[in-house]
């Protein structure tokens, strides 16, 4: 269970002359700040997906950032199984794995090496970190590429070994920020697969989309973030109904932009 | 902390760019680039040396003694030119290589005929060896000269002596060779470690700092748990390990070539020196290295992270490397000595103090002033780097 209220968080704009047109027609544009995320609410119980959908620029990424604790929101809480994540993000980060679509490997290392790398820095011992390789390499039939060095991999090995790097310490919750952004289609295949088997072991995920059809394929629940701020929180069933049945109008409709064709 | 300084690590030690920088560059290049410089300057002056010279002489008859010095046909090829030519035409297209103008006063009796003035035309511009091989005959005639007319004096030995030099000044030099060659070495050695530390430490910390951001396994690092002000101890260890040792062994390389290609005298001369330098002082050098380091590795770093790319890293990293050497080049600077002020300005007094201990004439008591400035810069330098670490406006640029 994974709980987020009210969550904010400005930039300081160091030099105000510098933003383009629309930034600075943007109403999150106050003073020296930028006002990123203004209030974003939203929560994901256990084995439900949660897909964060929103515009670019809507603040998805800084959102997800600050579930990950990689930036320090200014306002709001996040709670991981009832647990204040924000007072201690060392304990956080335990709980979280995280991966974004430009998440690199380390390429002079093997895929193995990579993935034991963040099982050492979570703390885990050799041998609990053999064990969960031999597993997740198993699941993500890794194990024809795992001992090669991590350059010269595909875009699926590598995605392949970022997931299993993200999730070596058996996280409470998953993270992904536009993960099958730039993969190609039998790579995205396996981020899906992935996904479905979190829900199945009952591990919640938050994940940021701009694909309509992902959602649809897996979430439970839709949160739709614009300029800011949660638009939308709710289940699927109640996002479609939004604008009877199609997802693209649905998520129209709830950023304030009526559909051509309901115009018509 | 020693988990990511082992990781890092790994990593340098399987990039063979790093690799070829710190180890072979020093180790192969240097030697061979100069190896080769003194290879061809040796040739060079083999080649001025053994060259069959072109020559003319006007007033040979003035001379015949000169003359017949001339007459050596692996050594000097006579052309014959008109007592009027004009001499600097002939010798640029290079019809002579010199032309003697003997005076019509040359006589072996100098006593009554007074000094005679033997003009030498030659192009003296680049390597040539005209004026040592004509100087060679000239000086034997003008000795047989003196010989004839101190006798016909009847100057006995002494007096001989005493007439060539009347007063002689003999120059004591109470500086022993390892504060003569230590002034000359000492000041160089900074110089070299320096700069070598930096260029050795900056290759690793673009790919630690900037590398990682653009790559994208910054941000999966910074959420890992672990505290930030290790992984910045850590990546700081390995910038700093990398160019310590880029120092050492360049340094050792050059230690190791230098006494293989030096043979006789000279490593009989190497070897004294470095036999007159004691182990204290050669840890005293390494020891004040460590701070210096730490202050040029907690910079790149600063640098390195704050840069969104590789490219911006290194274009920052560039005026970096004469930031470094305009303090050397002061301890270079006549008449700047470890003393006052001086003692107190960064890597300055650091380099001042390298050359001092290689001299052997170290005041022992500044090295407190020393290592204590310098300790401060490179904790401040370390703490900024660390603070730097933890800002987000840094990490997410």
């Amino acid at each position: 269970m994974i709980k987020i209220t009210q969550l904010a968080k400005k930039f300081a704009v160091e030099n105000p002359k510098k933003l383009s047109e629309q930034e600075k027609k943007d109403p999150r544009l106050k003073g020296r700040f930028f006002h990123s995320v203004q209030d974003v609410s939203f929560s994901c119980a256990q084995g439900q997906v949660l897909g964060l959908l929103g515009p670019n620029g809507a603040g998805k990424t800084t959102t997800l950032r600050m579930l990950s604790t990689a930036i320090k929101p200014d306002a709001g809480s996040v709670e991981i199984n009832n647990v204040d994540v924000l007072r201690n993000p060392i304990i956080a980060r335990q709980k979280i794995g995280f991966l974004s679509g430009s998440t690199g490997l380390y390429g002079r290392l093997s895929g193995r090496e990579n993935i034991a790398y963040f099982g050492q820095l979570h703390g885990m011992s050799p041998q609990a970190i053999s064990s969960r390789i031999d597993e997740l390499a198993e699941l993500l039939d890794m194990h024809s590429f795992l001992d090669r060095r991590c350059e010269n991999f595909s875009t699926g090995m590598k995605q392949k070994t970022a997931i299993a790097r993200a999730v070596v310490h058996s996280p409470e919750v998953v993270i992904l920020d536009e993960p099958t952004t730039g993969l190609d289609i039998m790579a995205t295949q396996t981020v899906l697969d992935f996904i479905r088997r979190l829900k199945a072991q009952g591990t919640p995920v938050i994940f940021s989309t701009h694909h309509l059809d992902e959602v649809d394929e897996l979430c439970d629940r839709v949160t739709v973030i614009d300029k800011g701020s949660s638009m939308f929180d709710g289940d699927i069933a109640s996002f479609r109904a939004l604008a009877d049945g199609s997802l693209h109008k649905a998520f129209l409709t709830s950023i304030g932009q009526v559909p051509a064709a309901v115009v018509a | 902390m020693w988990l990511v300084f082992l990781k890092e690590l790994k990593e340098l030690l399987r990039d063979r760019k790093t690799l070829f920088f710190m180890i072979a560059l020093p180790l192969l290049i240097f030697p061979l680039i100069f190896g080769g410089i003194a290879f061809m300057t040796k040739q060079a002056i083999e080649k001025a040396e053994t060259k069959v010279l072109n020559y003319a002489v006007i007033g040979e008859q003035y001379a015949p003694d000169i003359y017949a010095g001339l007459q050596q046909p692996d050594k000097f090829s006579r052309v014959e030119l008109a007592a009027d030519a004009d001499f600097a035409a002939l010798i640029r297209d290079e019809t002579v290589d010199f032309v003697v103008v003997i005076p019509e006063n040359y006589s072996s009796d100098v006593l009554s005929a007074g000094q005679a003035t033997i003009k030498l035309y030659l192009n003296d511009a680049g390597l040539n060896l005209v004026y040592k091989r004509v100087n060679e005959i000239v000086e034997q005639q003008g000795e047989l000269f003196q010989r004839a007319a101190f006798n016909q004096l009847g100057l006995d030995e002494n007096q001989q002596v005493a007439l060539l030099e009347p007063i002689v000044l003999e120059k004591i030099n109470t500086a022993d060779s390892r504060e003569n060659w230590g002034e000359k070495i000492g000041g160089m050695l900074p110089y070299l470690l320096f700069i070598l530390c930096l260029q050795g430490a900056m290759a690793p910390a673009t790919d630690i700092g900037a590398g990682e951001k653009e790559r994208g396994t910054l941000e999966t690092l910074l959420i890992s748990p672990i505290e930030r002000n290790k992984i910045v101890l850590g990546k700081f260890l390995t910038i700093g390990f990398a160019g310590t040792m880029t120092a050492l062994i360049t340094v050792a390389s050059m230690a190791l070539w230098g006494i293989v290609l030096s043979q006789g005298m000279a490593l009989k001369f190497v070897a004294d020196f470095m036999g007159q330098i004691g182990i204290i002082d050669f840890v005293l050098i390494f020891l004040m290295l460590v701070p210096v380091v730490s202050i040029f590795a907690a910079v790149l770093l600063s640098i390195s992270i704050y840069a969104k790319s590789f490219k911006e890293a290194q274009s920052y990293m560039v005026p970096l490397v004469f930031l470094v050497i305009v303090p050397v080049v002061m301890a270079l600077m006549p008449g700047v000595e470890l003393k006052g002020g001086w003692a107190w300005v960064p890597l300055t007094n650091v380099a001042l103090a390298m050359k001092e201990l290689v001299k052997g004439t170290m005041d022992y008591f500044q090295l407190i002033a020393i290592f204590g400035s310098t300790m401060v810069i490179a904790g401040a330098a370390l703490a900024f780097c660390v603070y730097w670490f933890k800002q987000e406006k840094v990490l997410f640029r």
